[in-house]
C-alpha cells in the first residue's frame, strides 16, 4: 500500500497541474493588461519584501537552532535541574534573564526554548525565557541603546519586557501538567532512538550529531518561518501601511496602531530599535515603548513557530497575555506621562 | 517517505539555499534585500549552509553504510512530514522565478512615501549639516529641513542627487518627485524619502528610472511641513546605484 500511493499520486497531480496551467493561460489572456501589469509589480514588490525578511532571519534562525542542537548534545537534565530551581518564581525569574547566556533574537529563541523544555525546563522558565531573550540579550540592549541612548525608552523597553515575560511565566505554573501546553515531542533524527549512551562519544562525533540536529530543526522551523514570511510580505504588498499611520492618533488608537504594526512588520528584534525611531515624533513614547515591548514577543512568523512547540489554546494565552499588557503599559504611559 | 530519500532532499536543499545566498552576495544583490550591516551575517550564513549540508550528505553516506553492514533494519524508520521540503522550496522558487527588483514606486501604494516626515534617526543630522551640500542625498536633505533650526540657510544652496523618479497627480506640470527607499534593517521596513523637483523637461522623463537632479535647493510647503524643492538646471539618466537603499 504504501509503495503504490505516490505511483497514483503522481499522474493525478500532474494532471492537475497542466490543467491549472491552462486554465492560466486562458484567464490571463482574458484579463486586461493594466490589471496583469499591477499584479506583477504587486509580485514583485512581494518577492522583494518576503526575501528582505527571509535572507535578514536566516542566520538568526541557524544560530537558534545551532544553539539548540548543543543544546541537546551538552547539556544533561542533571544539570538543568541543578541550576534552575523548580519554585514557579524563581524559575519565572531565572529564566527572563537567560537571554543574557543565549543572545537569540525572536526567531532563534523557539526552537532553544522547545530543546529546553526536552531537557527538563520547568513551563514558567520556559515561557518567560521565550518572551523575555529577545529584548533581554546583549545584542538587543546594545542595538536599542544605539538607537535611543541609554535613556527611558531603553530602560522602560527591559523593565516592561521583564514584567510581561515574568507575569506570563507564572500564570502558566498553575498548569503542572507540561503536557497540556507542549505539543508532544517529536523525535527528530532517529539516531536519538537508537540511545547508545551519547556521553561517550568523542567531541567530533557529539559535533557531528549537533549540526545534524540543526540541520533537522532548522527544516521543521524554517517552514514556519517561511509562512510567516509570506503572510508577513503580502500584507504588506496588500495592506497599506499609510493608511494605518495616518488613523493611528490619539491615546488609544495609537498604541493599538503600533501594536498592530509590530505583527505586520515581522522584524527581527536586534534591529526593531532602529525601525521604532522612525516612529518617534509621529507617535507617543507610549505607542512606540508598546510596539519596542510587544514586537519582539508576538508577530505572524513567531505565532507559527509558537504553534510547533504549544498547543493552541496555549498559543492564544502567549500572544493574549502579552498583548493585553503591552496595551495597558501603552495606554498608562500615553494618559500619564506629560 | 524514507529517511535517506528526505535526507537527500534535505542536503540538496541546503545545498540550493547556501547557492541562492551566494549568488545573490557575489553578484551585490544581497543589499536589494538588507541593510549592508548585516552582510557578514548571510556570508556567515552561506558558509553555515554549506557546512550542514555536508553534514546531511555524510549521513546520508553513513546510513548507506550501516544498511550493508547489518541489512535493512531500519524499515520502521519515519522521517520528518514531506512538506517540510516543499515549503522549503517556496524561497528558492520565488527567489529564481520572479525576476529581482529593488522596492519602486510600485511599493508606494501600500508603504507611502515622505516628502517631510521626521522617519529619520532623531539625533544625527549635524553630519548632513557637515556634508557638503552637493554631496548630500535624499536622506540628508530631509533630515537637514526636519530637524536644523533655521532652513533659510539651506536656501540657495547647490544640490546633487540620485534617485528614481515618481510622478504623483497633487505636483504642477513640471515637476516630479527623486525618491529614494531607506532600510534600517530588511525592505521590509523600508520607507521611501521623496524630494520634489522642478524641471521644464519632467514629461519627458519616465516613472522609475533612476536620475541624477542637479539644481538649487528651494524650501517649499508640502503638506503643512517646510520640504527641500530642487530647482533643477539638469536632469540625466544614471545607472541603477550598487546599493539602490540608503542605510541610516
Amino acid at each position: 500500500m504504501e509503495n503504490t500511493k505516490p505511483l497514483n499520486r503522481l499522474p493525478r497531480n500532474l494532471i492537475l497541474s497542466i490543467a491549472f496551467g491552462v486554465l492560466f493561460i486562458v484567464a490571463s489572456s482574458m484579463v486586461p493588461a493594466e490589471f496583469l501589469s499591477w499584479l506583477w509589480d504587486r509580485m514583485n514588490v512581494f518577492a522583494t519584501v518576503f526575501l528582505g525578511i527571509f535572507v535578514e532571519a536566516v542566520p538568526y534562525l541557524l544560530l537558534g537552532t545551532l544553539a539548540s542542537g548543543l543544546v541537546e548534545v551538552f547539556l544533561d537534565r542533571d544539570q538543568m535541574s541543578r541550576w534552575i530551581s523548580n519554585r514557579p518564581i524563581a524559575a519565572a525569574v531565572t529564566g527572563a534573564f537567560m537571554g543574557m547566556v543565549f543572545p537569540v533574537c525572536e526567531c532563534g529563541v523557539v526552537p532553544l526554548t522547545r530543546r529546553l523544555f526536552h531537557k527538563g525546563l520547568p513551563l514558567s522558565a520556559g515561557i518567560s525565557f521565550l518572551l523575555a531573550a529577545p529584548v533581554l540579550n546583549p545584542i538587543v540592549i546594545l542595538s536599542t541603546a544605539a538607537a535611543f541612548g541609554w535613556g527611558q525608552m531603553l530602560f522602560w523597553r527591559i523593565g516592561l519586557s521583564l514584567v510581561i515575560a515574568i507575569a506570563t511565566g507564572l500564570i502558566f505554573s498553575v498548569e503542572s501538567e507540561a503536557g497540556n501546553v507542549l505539543r508532544p515531542a517529536l523525535t527528530l533524527s532517529h539516531e536519538h532512538d537508537h540511545a547508545h549512551d551519547s556521553s561517550s562519544d568523542s567531541f567530533i562525533e557529539k559535533i557531528r550529531k549537533a549540526l545534524l540536529i540543526t540541520a533537522d530543526e532548522f527544516f521543521e522551523m524554517g517552514r514556519y518561518l517561511i509562512l510567516g514570511s509570506i503572510l508577513a510580505a503580502a500584507l504588506q504588498t496588500f495592506v497599506s501601511q499609510s493608511a494605518l499611520l495616518t488613523i493611528g492618533s490619539g491615546p488609544v488608537l495609537s498604541v493599538l496602531v503600533m501594536l498592530g504594526l509590530a505583527i505586520l512588520l515581522s522584524i527581527c528584534s536586534t534591529v526593531d530599535a532602529f525601525v521604532a525611531l522612525g516612529f518617534v515624533g509621529t507617535f507617543s513614547f507610549g505607542s512606540v515603548l508598546s510596539f519596542l515591548v510587544f514586537g519582539p514577543m508576538v508577530d505572524i512568523k513567531s505565532v507559527l513557530m509558537y504553534s510547533q512547540v504549544f498547543k493552541k489554546r496555549s498559543v492564544v494565552y502567549i500572544v493574549a497575555i502579552p498583548f493585553m499588557m503591552s496595551l495597558l503599559f501603552g495606554l498608562i504611559f500615553n494618559y500619564f506621562q506629560p | 517517505m524514507q529517511t535517506r530519500m528526505y535526507r537527500s532532499f534535505q542536503g540538496l536543499l541546503l545545498m540550493g539555499m547556501c547557492v541562492f545566498f551566494a549568488s545573490k552576495a557575489a553578484n551585490g544583490q544581497l543589499t536589494w534585500y538588507i541593510n549592508s550591516r548585516f552582510i557578514p551575517l548571510t556570508i556567515f550564513g552561506i558558509i553555515f549552509l554549506a557546512v550542514l549540508s555536508q553534514i546531511i550528505f555524510a549521513e546520508i553516506r553513513r546510513s548507506r553504510k550501516r544498511d550493508e553492514e547489518h541489512g535493512h533494519e531500519h524499515d520502521h524508520d519515519h522521517a520528518p512530514a514531506p512538506v517540510n521540503l516543499w515549503i522549503m522550496l517556496v524561497p528558492l522558487l520565488i527567489g529564481v522565478l520572479i525576476p529581482a527588483r529593488p522596492l519602486d514606486s510600485s511599493a508606494f501604494a501600500t508603504k507611502g512615501f515622505n516628502t517631510n516626515s521626521p522617519l529619520v534617526s532623531a539625533d544625527s543630522s549635524t553630519q548632513s549639516v557637515q556634508t557638503e551640500s552637493e554631496e548630500r542625498n535624499i536622506l540628508d536633505w530631509i533630515k537637514l529641513f526636519n530637524l536644523e533650526a533655521d532652513i533659510s540657510q539651506f536656501e540657495g544652496e547647490r544640490a546633487s542627487v540620485i534617485g528614481f523618479v515618481y510622478f504623483d497627480e497633487t505636483l504642477g506640470e513640471n515637476q516630479f518627485y527623486v525618491s529614494r527607499f531607506v532600510v534600517s534593517c530588511c525592505a521590509a521596513d523600508g520607507f521611501a524619502l521623496a524630494m520634489p523637483v522642478e524641471w521644464s523637461g519632467a514629461a519627458a522623463l519616465e516613472q522609475d528610472s533612476w536620475v541624477l537632479v542637479k539644481g538649487t535647493i528651494e524650501p517649499i510647503t508640502l503638506d503643512d511641513k517646510v520640504a527641500p524643492l530642487i530647482v533643477a538646471d539638469s536632469v540625466v539618466a544614471a545607472p541603477t546605484p550598487d546599493q539602490p537603499y540608503l542605510f541610516p
